[in-house]
């Protein structure tokens, strides 16, 4: 049976082979084109710069880079805080274990259904929209990530190491603070960054909920592709890409095993 | 195995402020505003936007020939673009988990690096792919395959290629992680068995890593159904979508209750689609019985 086995192999192998030329070429010519002095669809003339010195003097990209990262960090600080409340609350002996699945929907609704309902509700109740709606609306899908995760993760721990804190005198406060807290940490800081990555990188959410007045690195980067091709969007990719490069490094260092999905 | 960590001595208790919030978050900007949007496709309201009542009326306007085919091109969008990330995702995960396994830790990192970059970037390196002058035209003509440049922007075609791209990795992280944890040494008994790479397909390795299929199956299918921004940006205004009409309706001047009727509409069929999927996907994984 060697033959239907490295058969097995051979086809994997040629599925692997286009499927990261099919992630990697596009990129590829994204970012050659952002070093080209002459913009596309013009062919490749001579190396430049110019493109990324253009993008650093933008006032408006960095204006909506530091709006997504306002966004995100207080999105991620939300539904971090709450979510480690709720999951300490159901740990200490509140009976709370059916109300957990309660956050489960939020992965599975569609975004767009999601950003529909809460843009109904923010018109409803008349909150103006702009950077608060939308650290809102990625809280809810932090939570979503959050609680799943961390109780899962939480009903794991060896229960011993509770009851020795409670017997050597510890309060429940300080068995949070001093076992419980630590042996969370590597899951609680992986869900954080991957809560940090889903409001930084979010589409859907910000175009309905962000208004017009206030932009997101998303909506610039629209508005910049509806403008047409420009270089500037291709240097401003090559740095995207090499801050993600960077946390995603930084996510295999942690080498924990939280799943991330 | 130990018990799980709950605390059972009730003077231990935190108090509950410390849960509160996160389920007080989770009423009100989650299950409220689900609750609105369902009221609201009911809302008889007058053209200057006043309450009028309740009445099935908004829905009337879907019963039709258009609405209906946008649904279905939806439907399709969703069930193709899940085959084809299966049909890419599955040998790609069991070539991480074990003919490659060495290189592992380099695949998942060239995966995860575009999966966690901006996906209007890479809607905007395909115009760079697909444009009439752009590379895969080019690279076409200089080998000789066609001599005039293809139409490629603006089709379905760069809606499917748009759509595969971004949803890939959803497709292939929780397939690989539920093949990372299966035992190799079964599909060797397999073999050894007798048995030939279909029949170990069908009767090991699908039946065990079924959990994750199911979960990279619904990851991608879901949002697929319901997406708005690749069709709009990739296919031009040639076709409709869910999600188009949805975001339409409700970022458009007075008809928000149409938006709100059309999103429970499609909602409703999603969702039965879904459990037909599931069961249709337990059939076919998991021949005689569960297994995990």
């Amino acid at each position: 049976m060697d033959n239907s086995k490295s058969l097995g192999r051979i086809l994997s192998l040629c599925v692997v082979a286009f499927a990261y030329l099919f992630l990697y070429v596009p990129i590829f010519v994204l970012l050659v084109f952002s070093f080209n002095t002459n913009q596309f669809p013009a062919p490749w003339s001579s190396f430049t710069l110019d493109w990324y010195r253009e993008l650093f003097q933008s006032s408006y990209l960095w204006k909506s880079f530091s709006n997504s990262l306002i966004v995100a960090t207080s999105a991620t600080a939300i539904s971090l805080g709450a979510g480690i409340g709720l999951v300490f609350y159901a740990a200490s002996g509140g009976k709370i274990g059916k109300f957990m699945g309660m956050f489960y929907g939020n992965l599975v609704i569609p975004e767009t259904v999601l950003a529909v309902s809460l843009l109904s509700l923010f018109t409803l109740i008349d909150i103006p929209l702009g950077l608060t709606t939308l650290i809102l609306a990625h809280s809810v899908l932090g939570l979503g990530f959050v609680i799943p995760i961390v109780y899962a993760r939480y009903r794991e721990l060896d229960y011993n190491l509770t009851e020795a804190s409670f017997a050597l005198g510890a309060t429940p406060l300080q068995t949070f603070f001093k076992v419980t807290l630590p042996l969370l940490r590597p899951s609680l800081v992986t869900t954080a960054l991957l809560v940090f990555i889903i409001s930084f990188d979010d589409f859907i959410l910000s175009y309905f909920c962000a208004g017009s007045s206030s932009q997101t690195l998303s909506l610039y980067i629209l508005s910049m592709i509806r403008t047409g091709v420009s270089p500037v969007v291709n240097a401003l990719s090559s740095v995207l890409l090499f801050l993600s490069s960077l946390l995603v490094l930084f996510f295999f260092s942690l080498k924990t095993r939280v799943r991330i999905f | 195995m130990n018990s799980p960590p709950f605390i059972k001595d009730p003077k231990k208790q935190l108090p509950f402020a410390l849960g509160s919030p996160a389920l007080l978050w989770q009423v009100l900007f989650f299950y409220i505003p689900l609750a609105l949007i369902t009221v609201s496709g009911f809302l008889k309201v007058s053209e200057l936007g006043a309450f009028e009542g309740f009445s099935l009326e908004n829905f009337r306007l879907f019963f039709s020939p258009v609405y209906l085919k946008t649904i279905l091109a939806s439907l399709i969008l969703g069930l193709s673009n899940t085959i084809l990330c299966f049909a890419i995702a599955f040998p790609l995960a069991y070539f991480m988990a074990f003919t490659g396994r060495k290189h592992k830790n380099t695949l998942l990192f060239f995966l995860i690096v575009p999966f966690w970059t901006n996906f209007l970037l890479h809607v905007y390196a395909w115009f760079y792919v697909l444009e009439k002058h752009g590379f895969l035209n080019n690279l076409l003509i200089k080998l000789g395959i066609i001599g005039e440049p293809l139409q490629l922007l603006n089709s379905p075609l760069a809606i499917m290629i748009m759509m595969v791209y971004y949803y890939l990795p959803f497709m292939v992280l929780p397939i690989y992680s539920s093949l990372e944890r299966f035992n190799e040494s079964l599909l060797e008994a397999s073999y050894d068995l007798g048995g030939n790479f279909q029949t170990t397909l069908r009767k090991v390795l699908f039946p065990l890593t079924s959990r994750g299929i199911k979960a990279g199956v619904f990851l991608v299918y879901i949002p697929s159904f319901a997406e708005f921004a690749i069709p709009e940006l990739m296919g031009g205004d040639k076709k409709m979508f869910v999600g188009n009409v949805i975001s339409t309706f409700i970022l458009g001047e007075g008809t928000g209750s149409l938006g709100a009727a059309f999103t429970l509409l499609s909602g409703l069929i999603l969702l039965l689609s879904a459990v037909g999927l599931y069961y249709l996907l337990t059939w076919i994984l998991e021949p005689g019985g569960k297994h995990g």
